[in-house]
């Protein structure tokens, strides 16, 4: 599909101006997102807890931008009737921006949650393995993100199967704290929050996923076809009989 | 894919109306249309879109011989209206007007009453055997104001009863060159209307610069480049995905 994006500029130059005014403010909120996912893990390894109510706080300027570019979104399509690429491209941002919002969301209940879990003792290391797998997750929206400003269908397809190292993970994750609660009910308070941050972050990966998707349609004009790899497996764990 | 299958499926149950094959036409030395093929279906609204000077209009005047009229235009190639080829000697162009009706930019009534504006047709035509059967057919495009002039009407009026007067013959297909461009948007969207019912009855083929118009009557649209015709497809698909970039740069209204 290549040659599909016109380079050239709309004749009516504030048309250009409006669709890159819209896609700076996604970079901006996806920056946003970026920062509240690491500062939450980050929070929750270090115990930090003005860390973690900063993130809380902040979540707040995350959904403000999601109601400014509905806003901008909405005037483009009532003004500029656009078509095309230029069609795709503000249905696309509103699908980001609904992603990164639910994202922005997870990330500030990871920040609640700290608040608790700072209150208890750790668990094992799971501060520094939820860390990592918030890397994971960040590391993949920064590539979608990168992947929407360059219309690289082919890195938002590779986000796309990333997706299932994030999943991966947080089989791990599951299995861990199900041992750490069978060796010590005492534990099943932290462990219990603690599996809701990694599967927050593992949801994290799913929108991630859909914003990589959002790319691939914006650049050719329909979703991937084929059906994404899951890696989540936990829903097929049963109690298991006392045989190791 | 989605879109080649819906486009299968209508493809089936509408019928091709007028089959066009490499069709060239020239003004002169000037090569007005270079070498285009496309199946007009029946029931459906077909929207040619493309920059002034494309060949839209010139192609659309082919449909009914409209060019015969222009002493230095020469068309080649393959026109069938239901199979016939419509430049075959013995087609009388009179009578193929009759069943390939038109309507142009400007409304353009007769100054004579509204009545006598929609059963000029039919008369000409000898579609009607009596006053009886002339008044039915009026009656049923143009009910009240028959008396008075048509040239009394808004241009929204007018207009509409142009179409009337175009349809008054029973054609099968009806093209319509700009028809809303002198009017104003809500004479637009009743016209828009009009072709949208008459879509039950015709095939209608028409040429417009609002791509915002074609996008909202047409259930297929064609674009046309420097004579060429560049992508003919199911309208929404136009819309959102074109195949080509030259369709893409025009649509979305950048420099092609």
């Amino acid at each position: 599909m290549e040659g599909k994006l016109p380079s050239e500029q709309h004749i009516l130059s504030a048309f250009d101006r409006d669709l890159e005014a819209i896609q700076a403010l996604i970079m901006k909120m996806g920056g946003l997102v970026e920062a509240a996912i690491m500062d939450a893990a980050v929070s929750l390894e270090t115990r930090d807890e003005e860390l973690a109510e900063r993130v809380r706080k902040e979540d707040r300027q995350i959904d403000e931008l999601e109601e400014l570019i509905n806003q901008e979104a909405a005037r483009v399509l009532a003004l500029r009737s656009p078509a095309a690429t230029d069609l795709r491209t503000v249905l696309s941002v509103l699908k980001i921006s609904a992603n990164l919002e639910r994202i922005g969301d997870y990330a500030k209940n990871l920040g609640k949650r700290t608040s608790v879990l700072v209150q208890m003792a750790p668990v094992g290391d799971s501060g520094g393995a939820l860390r990592r797998m918030a890397r994971a997750v960040a590391d993949l929206l920064k590539d979608a993100l990168d992947s929407y400003a360059q219309r690289d269908a082919e890195l938002a397809l590779d986000v796309r199967m990333r997706d299932r190292d994030v999943d991966q993970m947080y089989n791990a994750l599951f299995r861990e704290f199900l041992t750490f609660m069978m060796e010590d009910p005492r534990n099943i308070t932290a462990c219990m929050h603690l599996h809701f941050i990694a599967k927050n972050l593992e949801r994290m990966g799913d929108h991630v996923t859909a914003i990589a998707e959002q790319v691939v349609y914006v650049v050719t004009g329909s979703l991937p076809e084929d059906s994404r790899p899951k890696g989540d497996r936990t829903s097929y764990v049963a109690p298991e009989v006392e045989d190791d | 894919m989605e879109d080649m299958r819906l486009m299968e499926r209508t493809l089936a149950t509408n019928q091709v109306k007028v089959a066009a094959k490499g069709v060239d036409v020239f003004y002169g030395a000037t090569h007005a249309i270079k070498d285009v093929s496309v199946d007009i279906l029946d029931n459906m609204v077909t929207a040619f879109i493309g920059p002034s000077g494309c060949g839209k209009s010139t192609f659309l005047r082919c449909l009914n011989r409209m060019n015969d009229t222009v002493s230095v235009a020469r068309v080649t190639g393959d026109i069938r209206l239901d199979g016939e080829d419509i430049y075959d000697p013995r087609v009388d162009p009179v009578q193929l007007r009759a069943r390939v009706g038109m309507v142009f930019q400007k409304p353009n009534p007769f100054p004579k009453s509204i009545y006598d504006n929609v059963a000029y047709g039919p008369k000409i035509h000898g579609l009607a055997r009596s006053k009886a059967e002339l008044d039915e057919i009026v009656e049923k495009e143009a009910k009240d104001r028959l008396k008075e002039p048509g040239t009394g009407l808004s241009g929204g009026q007018q207009q509409r009863l142009c179409i009337a007067r175009a349809i008054a013959t029973s054609p099968e297909v009806l093209l319509m060159d700009e028809p809303c461009s002198a009017l104003d948007p809500i004479a637009t969207a009743q016209v828009e209307e009009l072709i949208d019912e008459l879509r039950a009855n015709f095939s209608v083929v028409i040429v417009t610069h609002s791509m915002q118009q074609a996008a909202r009557v047409s259930q297929r649209t064609a674009f046309f480049h420097l004579g060429n015709l560049v992508e003919y497809g199911e309208t929404g698909q136009i819309f959102t995905n074109p195949r080509d970039p030259r369709t893409e740069s025009y649509i979305s209204g950048r420099i092609g």
